[in-house]
């Protein structure tokens, strides 16, 4: 099928874990007429929800890979991007999100704004990505949509507006008022599957003509056209849509649409939405940087016949060997044809080119601008550029947050050991947040990642899909090494004892970097080193700070600069500068009041209220500093700024102390002082490990 | 060092000479005004001399979202810091966030005890060891009484002093011959310390109203500085 670009969507569901995410998804497959029977997420019939398609998340009833799925409705072309809640795979979310041209937020009708929403409302807006909201299970006891919609104002700072409103709440869920036409609207049929438009019941026409004037009042902000058609009383529903839709796209309003996907109602409405508000991929502008113009931008046309640019955002194994999930920008990409890529500067050819369902595939002759497709066997990994030959453009790499905790893994046999090296070198292509490398000391094998749960999907991955049996050993939190004061050095490196000798002089100092890791400055008059040689100093600092003499750990936050040195015609050399670097800064780096740094995370927990004293307590027992708590009569949100080498085991904790009522989310937010104790025990660990 | 200066130097010891070496542990103060004079900005400068002293304080909102409440801290610790030492300013400001939390509620949403014993909990689960709270935003014209007896007959309890800001609306005289905050009136058993805040030829003067059981002085020698929102001589 070759669809226009202006009927095509590229949409991502965003939402906290239970807010009914997965089950919408499954709906919207359902309308879409992919799907003939529809299942539920936690599948009381042990089918699971299509998009859920990994064996791990049906366990766990939570959705982890973004799969991308295509649908129709009303002859527009929608890709849907199916975006994990859970805040320890933000990563698969944001690469989601840099996909996407529009998201649905999905809120639950009870539960609101949580810690969660927060998060993934933070993302939408870092990559500017405009926002329907749909509030969920209304049918829920305590179903409170207005609350909701005023938590997206009041706590979200959105400006949000109501576009329906529902026809009883709860059990008595029948229908909803849809604000636009002035219409009662009903779901009938088993399925909903039938709409039957009504006249607004009596005793709510009055509410709905108050929530109508709230809705132009707000809507006519983006339309002189329609604001005009207010004040003189002759508005279309053509004129509000062209309203709602530059507000929306524009990010200056959020249209907040209802219903329960659980109760098949809404989802029509919230379809046709997302077709009327949200953008299509031409409204979007996308850049690209060109390699050999340090990273110049280029805009990007969302033209078919345009030179082709496309970007590798997820791969995923299949039985047919890796897919690599792509979104096109500019140009199409036909099979059989050649495209290259910009990272290994390989050029290869497309084979299979696929349209995706959750688990079923079409295949497809060509795809252009704005679409997401997969391509087959190709290899490569996520975040690459694949562009026409010729091209030289890479598409803004990735934000990538730094991994905060690490695990050693030993394979148990030495069937385990060659799977566990394949799935490794999976999972650091999907996820470029998860690493591996191998400790030159210890010789284990380290992973890193986000947190704890994180690494642990990984582990429990490598043991269902590759079969590897692993032992893994305790987390390790991620430390660091800084300096307090400026000091310092005058370092001579002479060795003149036969053969060829080495000579270097370095003279400068060493001093903390607010911002940053490592800055170095040459502020040496004259050539006393000569030129050639000041890279090889760098390079020695560099290596300096890789492994600190405190703790073992990289040091960071150091400004160093040369202001002075000599050298030898004949014996000064790359190695013996190196040399020199690396020993001035260990004589200077003991002057400058060193110390420990560790990662604190920003710590948000969220539960009823009646909680909160067991939360603060939980919080202060794990060295967390609470910065502010705020209640709005049942729940309660705490947030904190938490050491990580605390929050092992937090999870459990909390479920303990709140019946299981309470959930946190945490993110890495800075490196803080270690206190004393903790960097003697650090430093004592280490004197050992050097000792054997 | 920077900080014994800091507290030393502060007008605030005026208020606290007027006062008789300080509001005192069991008792409510009031800072009342109409609606955008700088009470925030007086209470939070309250705050941060409290916290200049390592006092660990608690700072309820009714009214304002958190971020909001910080760039408060953030803008009035700023003009504080003026022309000092960048290093000293940071370590202050660590120590300041380590000793300040702040809890915020809705008013129609959460009853009086239920904040009390959020507070109770923070105080002790939390091991917050704050002596004093200041509220901002608490609407008297839709509590009671009754509620701010609760209130104080908490802060007696947890020895603690407590800083109310009063909006004062509708049309004047707002106040009485006294110059005594009419919507107050009937909250006059607990309050032990009213200040009222006037603007007057751009200036915002503070006035001691209610001063325990002394006789209360009026006029204070203090003024808010429209420019820097600081509390001045």
């Amino acid at each position: 099928m070759k669809t226009d670009i202006l009927n095509k969507r590229n949409i991502g569901i965003s939402a906290h874990i239970d807010s009914g995410k997965t089950t919408l998804t499954e709906r919207i497959l359902f309308y879409c007429k992919k799907i003939h029977k529809m299942h539920e997420v936690k599948g009381k019939d042990g089918v699971g929800a299509t998009m859920d398609s990994m064996e791990l998340e049906r366990e766990r009833g939570i959705t982890i890979s973004s799969a991308s799925t295509n649908v129709e409705w009303s002859e527009h072309s929608i890709n849907i991007i199916d975006t994990p809640g859970h805040v320890d795979f933000t990563i698969e979310v944001e690469r989601a999100l840099r996909v996407l041209d529009g998201a649905i937020l999905v809120l639950c009708s009870v539960g609101g704004v949580q810690s969660q929403t927060i998060t993934v409302d933070r993302q939408l807006r870092r990559y500017d990505v405009p926002v329907l909201a749909f509030i969920n299970k209304l049918d829920r006891v305590g179903a409170n949509p207005i609350k909701v919609k005023n938590q997206l104002s009041e706590n979200l700072s959105h400006n949000a507006v109501l576009m329906q409103f529902p026809i009883g709440l709860e059990d008595d869920l029948r229908g909803l008022v849809d604000l636009v036409r002035m219409k009662a609207v009903y779901f009938d049929g088993t399925d909903g599957e039938n709409i039957r438009y009504e006249d607004i019941p009596a005793d709510l026409i009055n509410e709905a003509r108050v929530r109508r004037e709230e809705m132009l009042d707000a809507v006519s902000m983006f339309s002189d056209e329609l604001m005009e058609a207010v004040l003189e009383d002759r508005v279309t529903e053509d004129q509000i849509k062209e309203a709602v839709r530059r507000g929306t796209i524009r990010r200056k309003l959020i249209p907040v649409f209802m219903g329960s996907a659980y109760k098949n109602k809404g989802i029509q409405l919230l379809l046709e939405a997302v077709v009327n508000y949200l953008p299509n991929p031409a409204e979007v502008e996308n850049v690209a940087q060109a390699i050999e113009e340090e990273g110049k931008e280029v805009k990007l046309a969302a033209d078919p016949d345009a030179p082709c640019v496309a970007l590798a955002f997820k791969l995923e194994d299949s039985s047919y060997g890796q897919l690599t999930y792509i979104r096109i920008y500019q140009g199409s990409v036909r099979r059989g044809t050649e495209l290259y890529n910009a990272r290994t500067r390989k050029t290869f050819r497309v084979g299979r080119l696929i349209r995706m369902h959750a688990d079923k595939m079409d295949d497809i002759e060509e795809a252009a601008c704005g679409d997401i497709v997969v391509l087959f066997g190709i290899d490569c990994a996520s975040g690459d550029t694949f562009t026409d030959p010729g091209l030289n453009l890479t598409m803004t790499s990735i934000y990538v947050p730094e991994p905060v905790i690490s695990l050693a893994l030993a394979p148990a046999d030495s069937k385990s050991s060659s799977s566990m090296a394949k799935a490794l070198n999976r999972f650091t292509k999907e996820d470029p947040t998860f690493r591996a490398h191998v400790d030159p000391e210890s010789k284990q094998t380290i992973i890193q990642g986000m947190g704890e749960l994180h690494l642990d999907v990984y582990v429990e991955r490598m043991r269902r899909e590759y079969k590897a049996e692993v032992q893994t050993g305790k987390p390790q939190v991620a430390y660091r090494e800084t300096i307090g004061e400026r000091a310092s050095f005058d370092y001579t490196h002479k060795k003149q004892t036969g053969g060829a000798g080495q000579y270097a002089k370095v003279v400068g100092r060493i001093e903390p970097l607010a911002e940053g890791n490592f800055e170095f400055r040459n502020e040496i008059k004259g050539a006393k080193i000569p030129r050639e040689f000041i890279p090889s100093c760098e390079k020695g600092f560099r290596h300096a700070l890789e492994k600190g003499p405190t703790i073992g750990f990289p040091i960071i936050g150091i400004k160093v600069t040369l202001v002075d040195g000599l050298s030898h015609d004949v014996d000064s050399s790359d190695i013996a500068f190196q040399t020199a670097a690396r020993e001035a800064f260990k004589q200077a780096y003991h002057r400058a009041k060193p110390f420990v740094l560790e990662p604190i995370m920003k710590v948000s927990v969220e539960g009823p209220a009646e909680f909160v004293g067991s939360i603060f307590g939980s919080l202060n027992q794990r060295r967390g500093i609470i910065v502010s708590s705020v209640e709005d009569g049942l729940f309660a949100r705490v947030d904190a700024e938490v050491p990580l080498s605390e929050m092992f085991g937090y999870s459990n904790a909390l479920r303990t102390l709140t019946q299981g009522k309470a959930e946190f989310t945490m993110e890495f937010l800075k490196y803080g002082k270690a206190p004393a104790h903790i960097a003697e025990a650090l430093q004592n660990e280490y004197e050992e490990k050097k000792k054997n | 060092m920077v900080k014994t200066w800091l507290v030393k130097r502060s007008p605030l010891r005026i208020l606290e000479n007027a006062l008789q070496g300080g509001l005192g542990k069991g008792n409510i103060a009031v800072l009342a005004s109409r609606k955008g004079i700088g009470k925030t900005a007086c209470l939070v400068h309250i705050a941060l001399d409290r916290l200049f002293q390592d006092k660990p304080i608690i700072h309820v909102s009714y009214a304002s979202r958190v971020d909001y409440i910080i760039t408060w801290y953030e803008d009035i610790f700023k003009e504080i810091m003026k022309n000092r030492d960048a290093k000293a300013a940071a370590e202050i400001h660590d120590d300041l966030i380590r000793n300040r939390v702040i809890m915020n509620f809705k008013q129609d949403a959460a009853r009086t005890e239920r904040v009390l014993q959020s507070i109770e909990a923070m105080i002790t689960a939390g091991k917050f060891a704050a002596d004093t709270i200041i509220v901002d935003g608490y609407d008297f014209a839709a509590g009671t009484p009754e509620d701010l007896r609760k209130f104080r007959e908490f802060a007696g309890k947890l020895g603690l002093e407590l800083w109310f800001s009063a909006s004062l609306r509708g049309e004047e005289p707002i106040l009485d011959s006294k110059g005594f905050p009419l919507v107050l009136r009937p909250f006059l058993d607990e309050i032990s310390v009213l200040i009222t805040m006037v603007s007057r030829n751009d200036l915002v003067r503070l006035s001691l109203i209610k001063n325990k059981d002394a006789p209360a002085p009026g006029e204070l020698p203090l003024k808010l500085d429209p420019r820097t929102l600081l509390i001045a001589e």
